[in-house]
């Protein structure tokens, strides 16, 4: 029973240091990448600056990120044409299992890979689903671990003030 | 006594009405209405230049922070690379007609110190001049072995990855060296060259 508990603490203990990590970003400036997106071309997140910015850490095997994905979909059509922007970083291995997930799915927003995990590790990314939202500075604003129905709500909220900043 | 009591406040009782009297007066009076208007011009034009010379004082203290953050950049970048050990790899382009750039590989001494991946709107800034500094590090002096690969879209938009490689000898002082893409227009290839500043 006492091994039990102390398995189960330290289990909470390193998802709450993870958490604490990418946390702590809040308010400083969000890391600078640039990947290869689904349509072949090549993106950085600088290149966004001026614009709102959900950056939405993703895997084939994650159940709550196939969940969440068409949600976030929705939110990039509606706030598309405002200046809000929405990249969909895979951390997948293999990009074709992706790419087949996101026809499955049939969202439209750009989905970049990151098979060499560079940009997870550069935003602490230690569970699935991560979103992070990045302010018109180029300042992360908000940072959620993982997804719940309902979180959509919260992630609407957001956007709309920080567009309106 | 009392009597000297009286006259003292009957004569301040009359001041004081005297000067009601010139108080009520005054908007009446042309010349005394002027003077207020040129004093209130004068504060006027006071305040004005005191927000001028705060507003200049703004700006000095705005380009000061300017001098300092440019020279806290020069410091530290001083400090990071020495100009004895640093070398920096510089990437241009010239025309662009049978290579467009997707990435370049980076390899000093076989350690691989950069690989960077060009947005569309990068790839128009080298297209149109632009030189862009891809990597600095600092490294020994003696000779040391450059492998650069480049991937991009060749000839017939076919996808297309070539390298170029050079040895190179560090000496004192800092070294800078630029991977040049170039069109060959006889046969109709990219050419991938790799030059030292002097």
């Amino acid at each position: 029973m006492k091994i039990r508990n102390s398995i189960f603490g330290l289990v909470i203990c390193v998802f709450a240091a993870s958490s604490l990590a990418s946390s702590g970003m809040e308010g400083q400036p969000a890391p600078d990448f640039a990947l290869k997106s689904s349509t072949g071309e090549n993106m950085r997140l600088s290149e966004h600056r001026g614009d709102v910015v959900m950056i939405n850490f993703w895997a084939t095997w994650c159940g709550p990120c196939r969940q969440e994905m068409p949600l976030l979909d929705e939110l990039y059509t509606r706030y598309q044409r405002v200046g809000f922007n929405l990249l969909g970083v895979n951390i997948d291995d293999d990009s074709g299992r992706a790419m087949k997930m996101i026809e499955e799915l049939g969202v439209n927003f750009p989905v970049l890979f990151d098979a060499r995990k560079e940009v997870s590790k550069l935003y602490f990314v230690e569970a699935m689903p991560v979103t992070v939202l990045v302010d018109r500075e180029g300042n992360v604003r908000h940072v959620h671990h993982g997804y719940k129905p309902g979180y959509e709500e919260k992630y609407l909220d957001q956007i709309r003030s920080l567009l309106r900043e | 006594m009392t009597k000297s009591l009286i006259s003292l406040f009957a004569a301040a009782a009359l001041a004081i009405g005297s000067a009601a009297v010139a108080q009520e007066a005054a908007p009446m009076d042309a010349p005394s209405a002027m003077a207020d208007a040129m004093t209130s011009e004068a504060s006027e034009s006071e305040s004005r230049q005191e927000f001028r010379s705060l507003d200049q004082d703004v700006q000095t203290l705005k380009k000061e922070v300017l001098d300092l953050n440019r020279d806290l950049f020069l410091l530290e970048e001083e400090l990071l690379f020495p100009a004895n050990s640093q070398v920096a790899f510089f990437i241009s382009m010239d025309v662009g007609e049978y290579f467009e750039i997707d990435s370049v590989n980076i390899k000093v001494d076989g350690k691989e110190v950069a690989n960077y991946l060009y947005t569309a709107r990068e790839v128009d800034a080298l297209i149109r001049g632009g030189v862009h500094r891809v990597h600095m590090a600092n490294l020994k002096t003696g000779d040391h072995e450059l492998i650069a690969i480049f991937t991009g879209k060749g000839p017939h938009v076919r996808d297309y990855r070539r390298g170029a490689t050079m040895t190179f000898d560090k000496g004192i002082g800092a070294k800078y060296l630029e991977l040049e893409i170039t069109d060959r227009v006889k046969k109709q290839q990219p050419e991938f060259v790799i030059k030292e500043w002097e």
